[in-house]
């Protein structure tokens, strides 16, 4: 590992005016768990490290009229453990507990988890010179890619690997992004960007930006989630397709509904048409089958990844309708 | 150490000996029963010492540069940046010319900490020119790829016969033939490789995470070009070694040579990328079995192919138990390897064996369910009592027949789908089972050493090693049980090549050898205090008996001595040498086992559940049923593992391993496991040792990935033939199914 600095800021504006100083060569820390084993590997080699740990205020649940805020450096277990996130937001609630272990869930941050970095085994090889590494190549392509997007790809075929990330889009959360220039919301699906856009970076984040925290809408009566994350072992993995769904039930259907993918594409992928054709039917797994073949068909699977398609159906299906069962 | 070798040494010398002179008893008062580590304590507190935990103050701390290339020609070594950073000690160059993997070692440094020595490492210039290569099997056997030996890519390992193939497919009224395929393994040890190397003078002592202490201290003394005599190696925990662990390492003559140079301590702790690249592996197979039987599922004929890749070396052969576990009197075997640019493959718990039993249980399953067998009634149809498939010479004994009728009873052999794949719905359950051959007879000339201090404390010592099998354990308890004391009067000293020797620990040989050699040491000892107390007590000493402490009239028990009392008059403290005898001759020596396991599948998202699993294992005396019961589950959930995700991923546009971390390189965790049976066929081998016990190290390892293959195969109707059985690869084969092929 490189030497590099290292600062404990007070505050959100000493951690922007460091960013800002260091002028790219700067790196945020949160929980550390992604950050410390890109360093270790020689993947990132900041000057400084920027410890968040340091700030107060920031790892906090709170509910007011506007939705719930969820403090940067809140705790993946803490979300996971929460009641009125358990209540109001099931599917939020199973995609922390989903992640990883508990001794990551205990140390790993929300922030952190929204703003890590890809998986894919040439990325996470200092010595690949590949394409997100600022290379000439994306050695997935037509290399080892099991574990490799199967949507959105083009350029660079890695697959956002948050569990968090695609629950919140489906849950319509806005990020509060912080920089020397105040603050700015976003969508939470307008964060991350496709690599046709900047292949070197998985969200529109400038270098001297930060997340604050994320905001979800207030939940509506009778509005559910859920999340289904298909992984290779019990425990301890990545999702190699995860489901995650918002949708208000009425009669035996949904009324309006959110469906995004993990694991599948290099950001959170929304399936419009699938969406579109569940309004208001009555949900069965041959409705979802259908409503999921326009969606399915913009698929682009690599040599090894094929079998993807098929857990997407999986993991759907049984998001969708664990919606509809009694509570 | 080279896998012929180590297969020699597990089938063990040649039988010559004659019957023991003292015949095991039936029951004994301590061994058998389940007795807690010794060490355990310190090992769950973290105050055992490990490889990794050795220090010294003035220890330096050595890293070594690796290529990245899979083969290339290293023109130049550059060391003098390196040499120049401040806190570095000494630097290495240790090749030029062609690397034929990525991982070869290239340079070495020792700094006086472990970032200096990272840095040094980036200040070596390479002139690297990258040659062609090949990593996977299929580019290496194709046509006009480059070698990476002199010689051919392929090379022929084995061969066997008996009988008449010809003939026997000719008998046969149902012919069937079938691949199977395993992936690499890689040994993933949870203590990676490390070495402390530490001169005084002339003198070396090396503190080695290593099975085998003696080989380290051989092959550092030959690589030196020192004498044996001025090398001492010593391990006293260790966390896993699973034959990576066998010889004295290409890192550690490195270290001894940077101390050396440096007159300091050095130290090396391989990463878990090296630890993944550099230090072996499981090599991979495609095994290819055509079987014959007659209808009524007598086998006739089989014929055995296998294509296996360890890299650099040559991989494993496999064929034994195809050779040995059923009865079939025309039998031909061919065993190819190839070879590729990754890192030499290295005996990995049950060389050969893991896959040669995955292949042929697999077989043994499909062919039953062609002939509309029980799978369990074709194997007891096929029963030897001898071995080569009842050819050959009679076991010295064998409970297979039984692990069968328990496991069977255990599991529910008849909840099973009479037919594979009958289940219904998306999640499909299923019942499969194996059987599993293993040597683990031990190494006569095994040495242990007891000694009686006057003060009452006895020692039991061997130059042997604890690998975290319990073998501090039963030394404790044999030694206790022959003397008449408590497994915690004994203290147990071993690996330290300054004590009598022992065999490497690997090939289930350490129980069978060790225990032996300490009740023989033992039993000397309680002969010649039998001596002395018949005298105190004026009674023959045939009738002096060892027990609770004392020595006493077996026909008067208040006639007594304390143990303590006895020994104080000793003129000094004694020691009584004791050995592993001779088998006798003319009887085959194996360990035998089955396996049954219970999984769910998930028909939609491919993955698979193992629910639970029953393994009986016929070893003879059982020594510590709470170790010999762990070493089961030890071995099983490797197997589950292999069964299910582990995988060396290799990257032929690169070269490269993809995968050389616990992150991608998945190992099977607790939530994975199922509830697990460990049972024993409690039988003592009349003539094996003293104490009619076999080894236990390898066995569970044997049949886990089979019997879990075999269940995935009556919950679905197809066999996957190949692991670890992942879900895009379940997935393929379901679908492979409706679609009739
Ligand atoms: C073995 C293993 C398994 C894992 N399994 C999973 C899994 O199943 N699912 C999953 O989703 N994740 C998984 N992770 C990834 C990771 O541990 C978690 O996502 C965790 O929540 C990351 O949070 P952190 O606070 O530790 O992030 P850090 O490591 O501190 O930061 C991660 C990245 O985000 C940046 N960052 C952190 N905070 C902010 C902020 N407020 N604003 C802007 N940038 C920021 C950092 O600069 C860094 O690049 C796993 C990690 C490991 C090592």
């Amino acid at each position: 590992m490189k030497n590099f600095q290292w600062t404990e800021p007070q505050t959100i504006e000493q951690a922007i005016a460091w960013l800002a100083k260091a002028n790219g060569k700067a790196v945020l820390m949160a929980g550390g768990t992604d950050l410390f084993t890109e360093m270790k590997e020689g993947v990132v080699e900041p000057d400084l490290v920027i410890d968040l740990k340091s700030i107060p205020g920031l790892a906090s649940i709170q509910k007011d009229k506007d939705g719930v805020h969820i403090g940067a450096l809140t705790t993946v277990a803490s979300l996971a453990a929460d009641a009125m996130i358990k209540l109001d937001y099931a599917g939020l609630s199973a995609a922390a507990g989903s992640l990883a272990t508990p001794q990551l869930r205990n140390v790993g941050t929300v922030g952190g988890n929204l703003c890590q970095r890809p998986r894919c085994w040439y990325y996470r090889d200092a010595q690949m010179d590949c394409r997100k590494k600022g290379g000439s190549q994306c050695f997935a392509a037509k290399g080892r890619n099991k574990y490799h997007a199967i949507f959105g790809g083009g350029i660079c075929h890695i697959v956002y690997p948050s569990d968090l990330a695609p629950m919140l889009v489906a849950l319509d959360a806005q990020v509060t992004i912080s920089s020397p220039r105040g603050e700015r919301n976003l969508p939470l699906a307008e964060f991350y960007s496709l690599p046709a856009k900047n292949v070197r970076r998985e969200n529109v984040l400038a270098p001297d930006e930060l997340v604050r925290e994320v905001k979800i809408p207030l939940a509506k009566k009778g509005t559910r989630s859920a999340y289904v994350k298909l992984k290779e072992r019990e425990t301890w993995d990545f999702a190699l397709v995860s489901a995650a769904v918002r949708g208000t039930v009425s009669g035996g259907g949904l009324s309006d509904a959110a469906v995004v993918l993990g694991g599948v594409a290099p950001i959170p992928w929304r399936l419009g048409k699938t969406e579109a054709s569940l309004k208001g039917k009555k949900l069965s797994q041959a409705l979802v089958k259908e409503a999921l073949r326009a969606d399915l068909q913009e698929a682009r699977p690599l040599e090894e990844n094929g079998y993807k398609v098929e857990l997407v159906e999986a993991a759907v299906t049984r998001a969708l309708l664990s919606l509809t069962r009694p509570l | 150490m080279k896998k012929n070798a180590y297969l020699k040494m597990a089938i063990g010398n040649k039988p010559q000996g004659k019957e023991t002179s003292t015949p095991a008893p039936a029951e004994f008062k301590l061994i058998g029963k389940p007795t807690p580590r010794v060490d355990g304590k310190l090992v769950v507190t973290g105050r055992a010492m490990y490889t990794h935990d050795i220090f010294f103050k003035d220890m330096l701390y050595a890293k070594i540069l690796r290529s990245p290339y899979a083969s290339a020609e290293v023109a130049a070594v550059d060391l003098s940046a390196a040499q120049n950073l401040p806190g570095v000690k000494a630097v290495l160059k240790l090749k030029e010319g062609r690397v034929k993997y990525e991982g070869e070692q290239i340079a070495a440094v020792a700094a006086v900490n472990e970032k200096t020595a990272e840095e040094a490492l980036k200040l070596i210039k390479v002139d690297y020119k990258a040659l062609p290569y090949v990593v996977t099997p299929d580019k290496a056997m194709a046509d006009g790829a480059p070698r990476v030996h002199d010689s051919a890519n392929v090379e022929k390992i084995n061969e066997y016969s008996r009988g008449n193939i010809d003939q026997g497919f000719a008998e046969a009224e149902v012919t069937f033939e079938r691949t199977y395929k395993t992936a690499i393994e890689i040994h993933q040890t949870a203590e990676t490789h490390a070495s402390v190397a530490k001169w005084d003078e002339d003198e070396l002592t090396v503190w080695d995470s290593t099975q085998a202490i003696f080989n380290v201290r051989d092959g550092l003394a030959e690589a030196l070009g020192i004498p044996e005599t001025k090398v001492r190696v010593i391990k006293m925990y260790m966390g896993g070694g699973f034959g990576s662990k066998l010889d004295a390492n290409e890192h550690t003559i490195v270290v001894a040579k940077l101390a050396k140079e440096t007159g300091r301590p050095v130290k090396i702790t391989l990463s878990r990328k090296e630890n993944s690249l550099c230090v072996g592996n499981r090599p991979s197979t495609q095994i290819t079995i055509k079987g014959g039987a007659r209808k009524d599922g007598t086998l006739t004929a089989l014929s055995f192919r296998n294509t296996t890749c360890g890299g650099l070396d040559s991989g494993d052969q496999c064929s034994e138990p195809t050779i040995d576990v059923y009865k079939c009197p025309n039998v031909k075997v061919e065993e190819f390897t190839v070879f590729t640019n990754t890192g030499a493959g290295r005996a990995t718990r049950a060389p050969g064996h893991v896959q040669g039993t995955f292949a042929l249980e697999g077989f043994m399953e499909e062919l039953a369910a062609e002939l509309g067998l029980d799978p369990l009634e074709f194997r007891r149809k096929n029963y030897t009592t001898s071995n080569e498939g009842g050819t050959g010479i009679v076991y010295s004994s064998k409970g297979l027949d039984k692990c069968y009728d328990i496991g069977a009873q255990k599991i529910g052999w008849t909840r099973r789908n009479l037919k594979p794949g009958d289940g219904q719905g998306k999640k499909r359950r299923g019942l499969g089972m194996a059987s599993q051959i293993w040597w683990g007879g031990g190494v006569p000339g095994t040495l242990a050493d007891i000694k009686i201090h006057r003060d009452g404390s006895v020692e039991a010592v061997s130059g042997t090693q604890d690998i975290g099998c319990g073998t501090r354990t039963y030394m404790a308890t044999v030694a206790a049980e022959t003397l008449g004391l408590e497994p915690q009067d004994i203290t147990v000293k071993i690996g330290d090549t300054v004590y009598p020797w022992a065999p490497i620990s690997g090939g289930s040989l350490t129980a069978p050898s060790v225990a032996p050699a300490v009740r023989d040491a033992a039993l000397q000892a309680a002969e010649h205090l039998r001596g002395i107390a018949a005298k105190k007590l004026s009674v023959p000493a045939a009738d002096i008996v060892l027990a609770d402490k004392k020595l006493f009239d077996k026909n008067k028990p208040e006639n007594s001595i304390a143990f303590k009392d006895l020994v104080k008059g000793l003129r000094r403290e004694a020691v009584f040498h004791g050995e592993r005898g001779p088998m006798p001759a003319g009887f085959a020596y194996n360990t035998f086992g089955a396996h049954f396991a219970e999984v769910e599948v998930d028909t939609e998202t491919g993955r698979i559940s193992v629910l639970k699993v029953v393994a009986v294992h016929e070893i003879g005396r059982v020594l510590n049923r709470l170790t010999a019961e762990s070493q089961v589950v030890g071995g099983i959930t490797q197997g589950i593992s292999t069964a299910l995700f582990e995988e060396r991923v290799l990257d032929e546009n690169t070269g490269k391993m993809v995968n050389p971390n616990l992150q991608t390189y998945k190992i099977a965790t607790s939530m994975d496991m199922p509830e697990i049976v460990p049972l024993f066929v409690d039988l003592v081998d009349p003539r094996i040792n003293n104490l009619g016990n076999k080894g236990l190290g390898e066995p569970p390892r044997i049949p886990s990935s089979a019997a879990v293959a075999n269940a995935v195969y009556n919950a679905v109707g197809v066999h996957l033939r190949e692991i670890p059985m992942t879900p895009d690869k379940v997935l393929k084969a379901l679908r492979g199914k409706e679609a009739g092929s």
